[in-house]
Protein backbone atom coordinates (compact mmCIF):
# COMPACT_ATOMS: atom_id res chain seq x y z
CA UNK A 1 0.00 0.00 0.00
CA UNK A 2 1.46 3.29 -0.94
CA UNK A 3 0.61 4.77 2.57
CA UNK A 4 2.71 2.22 4.58
CA UNK A 5 5.69 4.69 4.73
CA UNK A 6 3.79 7.87 5.42
CA UNK A 7 2.38 5.85 8.07
CA UNK A 8 5.26 4.41 9.46
CA UNK A 9 6.75 7.71 9.32
CA UNK A 10 3.77 8.91 11.47
CA UNK A 11 3.88 6.25 13.99
CA UNK A 12 7.53 7.10 14.83
CA UNK A 13 6.80 10.52 14.99
CA UNK A 14 3.88 10.34 16.66
CA UNK A 15 3.39 6.81 17.76
CA UNK A 16 0.78 7.37 21.14
CA UNK A 17 -1.22 10.56 19.45
CA UNK A 18 -2.72 8.29 16.21
CA UNK A 19 -5.61 6.09 17.88
CA UNK A 20 -5.92 3.88 15.02
CA UNK A 21 -6.04 3.73 10.98
CA UNK A 22 -8.57 2.53 8.26
CA UNK A 23 -7.00 1.18 5.08
CA UNK A 24 -9.75 0.32 3.76
CA UNK A 25 -11.89 3.28 3.70
CA UNK A 26 -12.12 5.10 0.20
CA UNK A 27 -9.37 7.72 1.82
CA UNK A 28 -6.68 7.12 3.93
CA UNK A 29 -8.39 8.05 7.64
CA UNK A 30 -5.87 8.16 10.47
CA UNK A 31 -8.13 8.59 13.95
CA UNK A 32 -5.94 10.55 16.20
CA UNK A 33 -5.66 12.79 19.83
CA UNK A 34 -7.24 15.68 19.82
CA UNK A 35 -4.49 17.44 21.53
CA UNK A 36 -2.07 16.25 18.93
CA UNK A 37 -3.79 17.44 15.53
CA UNK A 38 -1.91 20.84 15.32
CA UNK A 39 1.24 19.15 15.08
CA UNK A 40 0.31 16.22 13.02
CA UNK A 41 -0.83 19.03 10.41
CA UNK A 42 1.89 20.55 10.54
CA UNK A 43 4.15 17.73 9.78
CA UNK A 44 1.77 16.24 6.92
CA UNK A 45 2.13 19.93 5.52
CA UNK A 46 5.47 20.65 6.01
CA UNK A 47 7.56 17.77 5.51
CA UNK A 48 4.74 15.62 3.29
CA UNK A 49 3.28 18.29 1.27
CA UNK A 50 -0.40 17.85 2.09
CA UNK A 51 -0.67 21.26 1.27
CA UNK A 52 -4.32 21.70 0.06
CA UNK A 53 -6.18 21.70 2.80
CA UNK A 54 -9.27 20.15 0.85
CA UNK A 55 -12.56 20.17 3.56
CA UNK A 56 -12.92 20.91 7.59
CA UNK A 57 -16.27 19.78 9.02
CA UNK A 58 -17.52 18.56 12.74
CA UNK A 59 -19.55 15.46 13.10
CA UNK A 60 -21.70 14.09 16.38
CA UNK A 61 -21.97 10.63 18.02
CA UNK A 62 -23.93 11.20 20.90
CA UNK A 63 -23.08 7.79 22.49
CA UNK A 64 -19.59 7.95 22.19
CA UNK A 65 -17.68 9.67 25.44
CA UNK A 66 -16.26 11.70 22.80
CA UNK A 67 -19.10 13.19 20.78
CA UNK A 68 -18.17 15.93 18.97
CA UNK A 69 -15.76 15.30 16.08
CA UNK A 70 -13.65 17.21 13.59
CA UNK A 71 -12.94 15.70 10.12
CA UNK A 72 -10.11 16.94 8.50
CA UNK A 73 -9.21 15.89 4.40
CA UNK A 74 -6.03 17.27 3.32
CA UNK A 75 -4.75 16.67 -0.28
CA UNK A 76 -0.99 16.24 -1.45
CA UNK A 77 -1.06 18.04 -5.29
CA UNK A 78 1.94 16.46 -6.44
CA UNK A 79 1.78 12.77 -5.32
CA UNK A 80 -2.05 13.27 -5.95
CA UNK A 81 -2.70 11.42 -2.54
CA UNK A 82 -5.62 12.28 0.18
CA UNK A 83 -5.96 11.63 3.93
CA UNK A 84 -8.52 11.75 6.23
CA UNK A 85 -7.55 12.74 9.80
CA UNK A 86 -10.56 12.40 12.79
CA UNK A 87 -10.51 13.60 16.11
CA UNK A 88 -12.56 13.99 18.79
CA UNK A 89 -13.65 15.99 21.78
CA UNK A 90 -16.10 15.39 24.99
CA UNK A 91 -18.63 18.24 24.87
CA UNK A 92 -17.64 19.64 27.63
CA UNK A 93 -14.12 20.11 27.00
CA UNK A 94 -14.45 20.83 23.35
CA UNK A 95 -11.26 22.57 22.90
CA UNK A 96 -9.31 21.77 19.01
CA UNK A 97 -5.99 23.70 18.09
CA UNK A 98 -6.95 25.95 15.66
CA UNK A 99 -4.90 25.16 12.27
CA UNK A 100 -5.65 29.04 10.77
CA UNK A 101 -1.90 29.53 11.04
CA UNK A 102 -1.75 26.81 8.64
CA UNK A 103 -4.82 27.23 6.03
CA UNK A 104 -6.08 30.80 5.83
CA UNK A 105 -8.59 28.51 4.56
CA UNK A 106 -9.30 26.88 7.62
CA UNK A 107 -11.01 30.10 9.38
CA UNK A 108 -14.26 30.11 7.93
CA UNK A 109 -14.38 26.25 7.85
CA UNK A 110 -13.88 26.38 11.70
CA UNK A 111 -16.27 29.31 12.07
CA UNK A 112 -18.58 26.81 10.29
CA UNK A 113 -18.03 24.13 12.35
CA UNK A 114 -18.27 26.39 15.36
CA UNK A 115 -21.25 27.12 14.53
CA UNK A 116 -22.86 24.29 13.93
CA UNK A 117 -21.08 22.29 16.24
CA UNK A 118 -19.74 24.13 19.36
CA UNK A 119 -16.29 22.98 18.70
CA UNK A 120 -14.01 25.69 20.50
CA UNK A 121 -11.06 26.25 18.18
CA UNK A 122 -8.26 27.67 20.47
CA UNK A 123 -6.25 30.12 18.72
CA UNK A 124 -8.45 31.01 15.78
CA UNK A 125 -8.53 34.94 15.67
CA UNK A 126 -11.99 35.40 15.19
CA UNK A 127 -14.33 32.15 16.38
CA UNK A 128 -17.73 33.99 16.09
CA UNK A 129 -20.89 32.03 14.28
CA UNK A 130 -20.70 32.61 10.18
CA UNK A 131 -24.11 31.22 8.96
CA UNK A 132 -26.46 31.74 11.72
CA UNK A 133 -27.82 34.53 13.60
CA UNK A 134 -25.29 35.54 16.42
CA UNK A 135 -27.57 35.83 19.16
CA UNK A 136 -28.23 31.89 18.57
CA UNK A 137 -27.64 29.56 22.14
CA UNK A 138 -27.38 26.43 21.05
CA UNK A 139 -25.24 24.47 18.00
CA UNK A 140 -28.14 23.56 15.70
CA UNK A 141 -26.03 20.43 13.97
CA UNK A 142 -25.73 18.24 16.95
CA UNK A 143 -28.31 15.32 17.19
CA UNK A 144 -30.52 16.22 20.25
CA UNK A 145 -31.73 19.18 18.09
CA UNK A 146 -34.34 17.20 15.82
CA UNK A 147 -35.35 19.03 12.24
CA UNK A 148 -38.94 18.69 12.69
CA UNK A 149 -41.00 20.08 15.57
CA UNK A 150 -41.24 16.44 17.99
CA UNK A 151 -44.71 17.83 19.75
CA UNK A 152 -46.96 17.72 16.44
CA UNK A 153 -49.00 15.21 16.39
CA UNK A 154 -50.43 15.45 13.00
CA UNK A 155 -46.95 13.95 11.60
CA UNK A 156 -46.48 10.30 12.37
CA UNK A 157 -43.46 8.91 11.52
CA UNK A 158 -44.14 5.32 11.43
CA UNK A 159 -46.60 5.65 8.18
CA UNK A 160 -43.45 6.69 6.86
CA UNK A 161 -41.03 3.82 8.11
CA UNK A 162 -38.93 6.21 9.93
CA UNK B 1 -26.25 39.78 11.96
CA UNK B 2 -23.42 42.01 12.16
CA UNK B 3 -24.42 46.29 11.75
CA UNK B 4 -21.88 48.69 10.78
CA UNK B 5 -21.88 49.50 14.38
CA UNK B 6 -20.93 46.37 16.00
CA UNK B 7 -17.52 45.52 16.31
CA UNK B 8 -15.45 44.23 13.72
CA UNK B 9 -12.13 42.55 14.24
CA UNK B 10 -10.72 45.42 12.08
CA UNK B 11 -8.28 46.78 14.71
CA UNK B 12 -8.93 50.77 14.28
CA UNK B 13 -7.70 53.55 16.51
CA UNK B 14 -10.02 56.29 16.96
CA UNK B 15 -7.57 58.34 14.77
CA UNK B 16 -8.06 56.26 12.00
CA UNK B 17 -11.55 56.72 12.58
CA UNK B 18 -11.37 60.17 11.97
CA UNK B 19 -10.05 59.50 8.60
CA UNK B 20 -11.75 56.50 7.49
CA UNK B 21 -15.26 56.33 6.54
CA UNK B 22 -17.17 52.73 6.97
CA UNK B 23 -19.44 52.05 3.84
CA UNK B 24 -21.69 49.11 3.33
CA UNK B 25 -21.38 47.29 0.42
CA UNK B 26 -24.46 45.14 0.27
CA UNK B 27 -26.49 42.58 1.63
CA UNK B 28 -28.36 44.10 -1.25
CA UNK B 29 -26.68 46.11 -3.55
CA UNK B 30 -27.24 45.50 -7.46
CA UNK B 31 -23.17 44.56 -7.64
CA UNK B 32 -22.77 42.29 -5.01
CA UNK B 33 -24.88 40.08 -7.26
CA UNK B 34 -26.05 37.92 -4.38
CA UNK B 35 -27.26 38.65 -0.97
CA UNK B 36 -23.94 39.05 1.20
CA UNK B 37 -22.19 42.31 3.22
CA UNK B 38 -19.48 43.76 3.10
CA UNK B 39 -18.23 46.01 5.44
CA UNK B 40 -15.46 48.59 4.00
CA UNK B 41 -13.22 50.95 5.51
CA UNK B 42 -12.33 53.19 3.34
CA UNK B 43 -9.99 56.10 2.72
CA UNK B 44 -11.18 58.12 0.28
CA UNK B 45 -11.68 55.76 -2.24
CA UNK B 46 -9.14 53.12 -1.22
CA UNK B 47 -9.83 50.42 0.51
CA UNK B 48 -7.94 50.15 4.04
CA UNK B 49 -9.99 46.94 5.58
CA UNK B 50 -13.14 44.90 4.74
CA UNK B 51 -15.26 42.28 6.53
CA UNK B 52 -17.85 40.30 4.87
CA UNK B 53 -20.91 39.32 6.61
CA UNK B 54 -22.81 35.74 4.89
CA UNK B 55 -25.48 33.73 6.51
CA UNK B 56 -28.38 36.03 4.84
CA UNK B 57 -29.80 32.84 2.74
CA UNK B 58 -29.05 29.94 5.12
CA UNK B 59 -31.14 27.60 4.52
CA UNK B 60 -29.51 24.69 6.59
CA UNK B 61 -29.03 22.10 3.73
CA UNK B 62 -26.70 19.85 6.30
CA UNK B 63 -29.54 19.39 8.64
CA UNK B 64 -32.04 18.62 6.34
CA UNK B 65 -30.09 16.40 4.40
CA UNK B 66 -29.88 13.95 7.62
CA UNK B 67 -33.84 13.82 7.59
CA UNK B 68 -34.04 12.90 4.06
CA UNK B 69 -33.25 9.81 1.39
CA UNK B 70 -30.82 9.96 -0.63
CA UNK B 71 -32.62 10.65 -3.79
CA UNK B 72 -34.40 13.47 -2.01
CA UNK B 73 -31.22 14.85 -1.62
CA UNK B 74 -30.43 15.60 -5.31
CA UNK B 75 -33.00 18.95 -5.23
CA UNK B 76 -30.92 20.74 -2.26
CA UNK B 77 -27.71 19.89 -4.09
CA UNK B 78 -29.53 22.25 -7.14
CA UNK B 79 -29.37 25.34 -4.73
CA UNK B 80 -26.15 25.24 -4.08
CA UNK B 81 -24.80 26.60 -6.83
CA UNK B 82 -27.31 27.32 -9.12
CA UNK B 83 -26.13 28.84 -11.94
CA UNK B 84 -24.90 25.37 -12.84
CA UNK B 85 -26.69 22.79 -10.78
CA UNK B 86 -26.98 19.86 -13.26
CA UNK B 87 -23.05 19.58 -12.05
CA UNK B 88 -24.40 19.64 -8.51
CA UNK B 89 -26.99 17.01 -9.40
CA UNK B 90 -24.70 14.50 -11.08
CA UNK B 91 -21.81 15.18 -8.79
CA UNK B 92 -24.43 14.27 -5.70
CA UNK B 93 -25.36 11.01 -7.89
CA UNK B 94 -21.69 10.21 -8.12
CA UNK B 95 -21.10 10.43 -4.32
CA UNK B 96 -24.24 8.34 -3.73
CA UNK B 97 -22.82 5.63 -6.88
CA UNK B 98 -19.31 5.63 -5.14
CA UNK B 99 -21.03 4.90 -1.66
CA UNK B 100 -22.95 2.08 -3.15
CA UNK B 101 -19.90 0.78 -5.35
CA UNK B 102 -21.89 1.19 -9.00
CA UNK B 103 -19.85 1.68 -12.16
CA UNK B 104 -21.61 3.29 -14.50
CA UNK B 105 -21.94 2.53 -18.22
CA UNK B 106 -19.39 4.56 -20.89
CA UNK B 107 -23.29 6.01 -22.20
CA UNK B 108 -24.02 7.25 -18.92
CA UNK B 109 -20.72 9.13 -18.75
CA UNK B 110 -20.37 10.63 -21.76
CA UNK B 111 -24.33 11.64 -21.29
CA UNK B 112 -23.33 13.48 -18.19
CA UNK B 113 -19.93 14.92 -19.47
CA UNK B 114 -22.51 16.39 -22.38
CA UNK B 115 -24.58 17.76 -19.74
CA UNK B 116 -21.95 19.19 -16.92
CA UNK B 117 -19.99 20.87 -19.70
CA UNK B 118 -23.00 22.55 -20.61
CA UNK B 119 -23.70 23.67 -17.57
CA UNK B 120 -20.16 24.66 -17.45
CA UNK B 121 -20.50 26.88 -19.96
CA UNK B 122 -23.60 28.48 -18.57
CA UNK B 123 -21.90 29.06 -15.29
CA UNK B 124 -18.79 31.07 -17.13
CA UNK B 125 -21.05 32.72 -19.31
CA UNK B 126 -22.84 34.35 -16.88
CA UNK B 127 -19.55 35.10 -15.24
CA UNK B 128 -17.48 36.15 -17.89
CA UNK B 129 -20.17 38.41 -18.99
CA UNK B 130 -21.21 40.00 -15.85
CA UNK B 131 -17.17 41.00 -15.26
CA UNK B 132 -17.76 43.14 -18.81
CA UNK B 133 -21.13 44.73 -16.77
CA UNK B 134 -18.92 45.81 -13.81
CA UNK B 135 -16.37 47.14 -16.11
CA UNK B 136 -19.06 48.80 -18.02
CA UNK B 137 -19.44 46.73 -21.11
CA UNK B 138 -23.16 45.52 -21.28
CA UNK B 139 -23.42 44.77 -24.79
CA UNK B 140 -21.31 41.30 -24.55
CA UNK B 141 -23.73 40.39 -21.63
CA UNK B 142 -26.72 40.77 -23.70
CA UNK B 143 -24.75 38.73 -26.13
CA UNK B 144 -24.28 35.73 -24.67
CA UNK B 145 -27.32 35.70 -22.58
CA UNK B 146 -29.15 34.92 -25.51
CA UNK B 147 -27.12 31.21 -25.57
CA UNK B 148 -27.45 30.51 -22.10
CA UNK B 149 -31.04 30.71 -22.61
CA UNK B 150 -30.30 28.27 -25.21
CA UNK B 151 -28.39 25.94 -23.00
CA UNK B 152 -31.65 26.54 -20.36
CA UNK B 153 -33.70 25.27 -23.25
CA UNK B 154 -31.61 21.99 -23.55
CA UNK B 155 -32.58 21.17 -19.80
CA UNK B 156 -35.58 21.90 -20.23
CA UNK B 157 -35.41 19.14 -23.21
CA UNK B 158 -33.54 16.96 -20.92
CA UNK B 159 -35.32 17.02 -17.66
CA UNK B 160 -38.06 19.47 -18.08
CA UNK B 161 -36.65 22.26 -15.62
CA UNK B 162 -34.58 25.27 -16.15
CA UNK B 163 -32.59 26.44 -13.31
CA UNK B 164 -33.57 23.78 -10.26
CA UNK B 165 -32.96 20.73 -12.47
CA UNK B 166 -32.81 17.99 -10.24
CA UNK B 167 -31.42 16.43 -13.61
CA UNK B 168 -29.97 12.54 -13.42
CA UNK B 169 -30.93 9.59 -11.41
CA UNK B 170 -28.42 7.58 -9.26
CA UNK B 171 -26.97 5.22 -12.13
CA UNK B 172 -27.63 7.57 -15.13
CA UNK B 173 -30.48 9.36 -16.32
CA UNK B 174 -34.37 9.18 -16.31
CA UNK B 175 -34.67 9.17 -19.45
CA UNK B 176 -32.27 9.42 -22.69
CA UNK B 177 -31.64 12.26 -24.93
CA UNK B 178 -34.04 13.08 -27.36
CA UNK B 179 -33.89 13.52 -30.96
CA UNK B 180 -34.68 17.38 -30.10
CA UNK B 181 -32.17 17.42 -27.70
CA UNK B 182 -29.22 15.91 -29.75
CA UNK B 183 -30.36 18.72 -32.26
CA UNK B 184 -30.29 21.36 -29.55
CA UNK B 185 -27.29 21.03 -28.24
CA UNK B 186 -25.29 20.32 -32.10
CA UNK B 187 -27.38 23.66 -32.97
CA UNK B 188 -25.92 25.12 -30.06
CA UNK B 189 -22.46 23.60 -30.68
CA UNK B 190 -22.38 25.16 -34.02
CA UNK B 191 -23.32 28.44 -33.08
CA UNK B 192 -21.90 29.19 -29.95
CA UNK B 193 -18.22 29.35 -31.29
CA UNK B 194 -19.58 32.44 -33.01
CA UNK B 195 -20.78 34.17 -30.45
CA UNK B 196 -18.18 33.32 -28.19
CA UNK B 197 -15.09 35.02 -30.84
CA UNK B 198 -17.67 37.79 -30.81
CA UNK B 199 -17.45 38.53 -27.13
CA UNK B 200 -13.94 37.97 -27.10
CA UNK B 201 -13.71 40.52 -29.73
CA UNK B 202 -15.39 43.15 -27.83
CA UNK B 203 -13.65 42.50 -24.18
CA UNK B 204 -10.21 40.37 -24.72
CA UNK B 205 -7.88 42.60 -26.18
CA UNK B 206 -10.01 46.11 -25.49
CA UNK B 207 -7.55 48.59 -23.94
CA UNK B 208 -10.48 50.09 -21.60
CA UNK B 209 -11.35 46.60 -19.94
CA UNK B 210 -7.69 45.54 -19.96
CA UNK B 211 -6.62 48.52 -18.55
CA UNK B 212 -9.75 48.00 -15.40
CA UNK B 213 -8.95 44.08 -15.01
CA UNK B 214 -5.12 43.29 -15.82
CA UNK B 215 -3.32 43.82 -11.83
CA UNK B 216 -6.50 44.10 -10.21
CA UNK B 217 -7.45 41.68 -7.27
CA UNK B 218 -4.67 39.55 -7.62
CA UNK B 219 -3.50 36.92 -5.73
CA UNK B 220 -0.46 34.79 -5.41
CA UNK B 221 -0.53 30.83 -6.43
CA UNK B 222 0.76 30.20 -2.77
CA UNK B 223 -2.12 32.26 -1.12
CA UNK B 224 -4.31 31.18 -3.37
CA UNK B 225 -3.33 27.32 -2.19
CA UNK B 226 -3.56 28.72 1.51
CA UNK B 227 -6.83 29.80 0.99
CA UNK B 228 -7.74 26.63 -0.34
CA UNK B 229 -9.24 27.74 -3.85
CA UNK B 230 -10.10 25.84 -6.39
CA UNK B 231 -11.01 26.02 -9.99
CA UNK B 232 -10.54 28.74 -12.10
CA UNK B 233 -9.76 30.97 -9.67
CA UNK B 234 -6.93 28.98 -8.29
CA UNK B 235 -5.88 28.22 -11.90
CA UNK B 236 -5.42 31.64 -12.72
CA UNK B 237 -3.22 32.27 -9.88
CA UNK B 238 -1.19 29.32 -11.89
CA UNK B 239 -1.77 26.42 -10.39
CA UNK B 240 -2.98 23.40 -13.07
CA UNK B 241 -5.27 21.64 -10.33
CA UNK B 242 -8.37 20.52 -11.83
CA UNK B 243 -10.64 17.17 -10.35
CA UNK B 244 -11.26 15.69 -14.02
CA UNK B 245 -7.28 15.51 -14.75
CA UNK B 246 -6.20 14.92 -11.01
CA UNK B 247 -9.23 12.18 -10.16
CA UNK B 248 -11.18 11.61 -13.36
CA UNK B 249 -14.66 10.51 -12.75
CA UNK B 250 -17.55 9.68 -15.55
CA UNK B 251 -14.66 8.88 -18.14
CA UNK B 252 -12.96 12.24 -18.01
CA UNK B 253 -9.68 10.26 -18.73
CA UNK B 254 -11.33 9.45 -22.30
CA UNK B 255 -11.24 12.94 -23.31
CA UNK B 256 -8.41 15.19 -24.42
CA UNK B 257 -8.36 19.02 -23.36
CA UNK B 258 -6.03 21.76 -22.05
CA UNK B 259 -6.00 22.53 -18.46
CA UNK B 260 -5.60 26.81 -18.75
CA UNK B 261 -4.14 28.41 -16.12
CA UNK B 262 -2.82 32.08 -15.64
CA UNK B 263 -0.27 33.85 -14.44
CA UNK B 264 -0.98 36.39 -12.21
CA UNK B 265 -4.26 35.51 -10.31
CA UNK B 266 -5.90 39.06 -11.08
CA UNK B 267 -8.90 39.66 -12.51
CA UNK B 268 -8.34 39.60 -15.82
CA UNK B 269 -6.45 35.77 -15.88
CA UNK B 270 -9.58 34.51 -14.12
CA UNK B 271 -12.03 35.74 -17.13
CA UNK B 272 -9.46 34.23 -19.96
CA UNK B 273 -9.50 31.28 -17.63
CA UNK B 274 -12.96 30.75 -17.77
CA UNK B 275 -12.87 31.70 -21.46
CA UNK B 276 -10.74 29.45 -22.36
CA UNK B 277 -12.40 26.71 -20.42
CA UNK B 278 -15.37 27.17 -22.48
CA UNK B 279 -13.70 26.71 -25.69
CA UNK B 280 -12.46 23.36 -23.68
CA UNK B 281 -15.80 22.27 -23.35
CA UNK B 282 -17.23 22.45 -26.56
CA UNK B 283 -14.57 20.27 -27.86
CA UNK B 284 -15.54 18.23 -25.23
CA UNK B 285 -18.92 18.05 -26.00
CA UNK B 286 -18.48 17.29 -29.52
CA UNK B 287 -15.74 14.64 -28.84
CA UNK B 288 -18.84 13.22 -26.52
CA UNK B 289 -21.35 13.63 -28.92
CA UNK B 290 -19.88 12.33 -32.08
CA UNK B 291 -18.24 9.05 -29.73
CA UNK B 292 -21.53 8.90 -27.80
CA UNK B 293 -21.53 4.98 -27.54
CA UNK B 294 -24.76 3.03 -27.93
CA UNK B 295 -26.23 1.43 -25.31
CA UNK B 296 -28.47 2.17 -21.83
CA UNK B 297 -29.20 5.32 -20.58
CA UNK B 298 -28.63 4.15 -16.88
CA UNK B 299 -26.69 1.33 -15.14
CA UNK B 300 -28.96 -1.42 -13.40
CA UNK B 301 -28.81 -0.24 -9.74
CA UNK B 302 -31.67 -2.00 -8.56
CA UNK B 303 -32.77 -0.52 -5.68
CA UNK B 304 -32.57 2.64 -6.99
CA UNK B 305 -33.55 2.47 -10.81
CA UNK B 306 -36.99 4.20 -10.81
CA UNK B 307 -39.51 2.32 -12.60
CA UNK B 308 -41.18 4.41 -15.69
CA UNK B 309 -43.57 6.90 -15.06
CA UNK B 310 -46.74 5.37 -16.51
CA UNK B 311 -46.24 1.80 -14.92
CA UNK B 312 -46.04 3.98 -11.25
CA UNK B 313 -49.76 4.88 -12.67
CA UNK B 314 -51.29 2.08 -14.03
CA UNK B 315 -49.77 -0.96 -11.89
CA UNK B 316 -49.39 -2.18 -8.59
CA UNK B 317 -45.39 -3.72 -8.31
CA UNK B 318 -44.05 -0.86 -9.50
CA UNK B 319 -45.86 1.63 -7.37
CA UNK B 320 -44.70 0.11 -4.41
CA UNK B 321 -41.41 0.38 -5.38
CA UNK B 322 -41.64 3.82 -6.85
CA UNK B 323 -42.72 4.78 -3.47
CA UNK B 324 -39.97 2.39 -1.63
CA UNK B 325 -37.29 3.94 -3.15
CA UNK B 326 -38.54 7.88 -3.44
CA UNK B 327 -39.47 7.42 0.29
CA UNK B 328 -36.26 6.12 1.22
CA UNK B 329 -36.68 1.87 2.04
CA UNK B 330 -33.35 1.21 0.45
CA UNK B 331 -30.54 -0.84 2.14
CA UNK B 332 -27.08 1.48 1.80
CA UNK B 333 -23.59 0.32 2.97
CA UNK B 334 -22.64 1.27 6.23
CA UNK B 335 -19.46 3.76 5.33
CA UNK B 336 -18.17 6.74 4.62
CA UNK B 337 -16.71 8.68 1.33
CA UNK B 338 -15.09 11.88 -0.10
CA UNK B 339 -16.96 12.18 -3.73
CA UNK B 340 -15.61 15.08 -5.49
CA UNK B 341 -16.25 16.76 -8.90
CA UNK B 342 -14.63 19.61 -10.89
CA UNK B 343 -18.06 22.31 -10.17
CA UNK B 344 -17.93 25.62 -12.18
CA UNK B 345 -16.26 27.01 -9.30
CA UNK B 346 -14.01 24.38 -7.95
CA UNK B 347 -13.53 21.20 -6.15
CA UNK B 348 -16.94 20.38 -5.05
CA UNK B 349 -16.88 18.23 -2.87
CA UNK B 350 -19.61 15.68 -0.93
CA UNK B 351 -18.86 13.92 2.58
CA UNK B 352 -21.48 11.62 3.21
CA UNK B 353 -21.29 9.46 6.41
CA UNK B 354 -23.97 6.68 6.01
CA UNK B 355 -25.14 4.58 8.81
CA UNK B 356 -26.91 2.25 6.90
CA UNK B 357 -30.25 4.04 7.37
CA UNK B 358 -32.39 5.88 4.91
CA UNK B 359 -30.59 9.12 5.32
CA UNK B 360 -27.21 9.81 5.58
CA UNK B 361 -25.81 10.30 9.34
CA UNK B 362 -23.80 13.42 8.22
CA UNK B 363 -23.48 15.06 5.06
CA UNK B 364 -20.84 17.43 4.06
CA UNK B 365 -21.02 19.70 0.86
CA UNK B 366 -17.66 20.72 0.08
CA UNK B 367 -18.77 24.05 -1.63
CA UNK B 368 -15.72 25.91 -3.32
CA UNK B 369 -17.33 29.55 -3.08
CA UNK B 370 -17.37 29.57 0.88
CA UNK B 371 -13.60 28.47 1.02
CA UNK B 372 -12.36 31.32 -1.61
CA UNK B 373 -14.24 34.25 -1.06
CA UNK B 374 -12.70 34.31 2.51
CA UNK B 375 -9.71 35.94 0.39
CA UNK B 376 -11.52 38.56 -0.49
CA UNK B 377 -10.43 41.07 2.11
CA UNK B 378 -6.80 40.16 1.69
CA UNK B 379 -7.27 40.92 -2.48
CA UNK B 380 -9.26 43.98 -2.35
CA UNK B 381 -7.33 45.78 0.15
CA UNK B 382 -5.15 48.36 -1.02
CA UNK B 383 -7.54 48.79 -3.96
CA UNK B 384 -10.37 51.40 -5.27
CA UNK B 385 -13.87 50.68 -4.70
CA UNK B 386 -14.50 50.17 -8.24
CA UNK B 387 -11.85 46.99 -8.56
CA UNK B 388 -13.26 45.68 -5.64
CA UNK B 389 -16.68 45.09 -7.32
CA UNK B 390 -14.66 43.63 -10.97
CA UNK B 391 -12.70 41.51 -8.37
CA UNK B 392 -16.08 39.96 -6.76
CA UNK B 393 -17.54 39.58 -10.15
CA UNK B 394 -14.24 37.58 -11.43
CA UNK B 395 -14.32 35.19 -8.27
CA UNK B 396 -17.72 34.52 -8.98
CA UNK B 397 -18.81 34.42 -5.27
CA UNK B 398 -22.58 32.63 -6.07
CA UNK B 399 -25.06 33.46 -2.67
CA UNK B 400 -26.30 29.91 -2.62
CA UNK B 401 -23.15 28.43 -2.47
CA UNK B 402 -21.58 30.22 0.00
CA UNK B 403 -24.78 30.06 2.68
CA UNK B 404 -26.08 26.36 1.77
Amino acid sequence: MEYTILLQELKNKFEDKILSVDEAADIFTLTVNSEAIKAIVTYLKEQQSFIFLTDLCGIHYPEQEKELGVIYHLHNLVANKRIRLKTFVSKAHPQIDSIVSLFSGANWMERETFDFYGVDFVGHPNLIRILNVEYMDYHPMRKEYPLEDATRLDKDDRFFGR
Amino acid sequence: MKTINSEHHLDLTQEDEKHYSTLNLGPTHPATHGIFQNVLMMNGETIVGAEQTIGYIHRAFEKIAERRPYYQITTLTDRLNYCSSPINNIGWHLAVEKLLGVETSKRVDYMRIIVMELARIADHLVCNSVIGVDSGALTGFVYVFQEREKIYEIYEELCGARLTTNLGRVGGFDRDFSSAAIQKIKALMKRLPKVLHEFENLLMRNRIFMDRTINVGGISAERALNYSFAGPNLRAAGVDYDVRVQEPYSSYSDFDFVVPVGQNGDTYDRFCVRQTEMWESIKMINNALANLPEGKFYTDVPSFNLPPKQDVYSKMEPLISHFKMVMGEIDVPKKEIYSAVEGANGELGFYVVSDGGRTPYRLHFRRPGFIYYQAFPEMITGSSLSDAILTMSSMNVIAGELDA
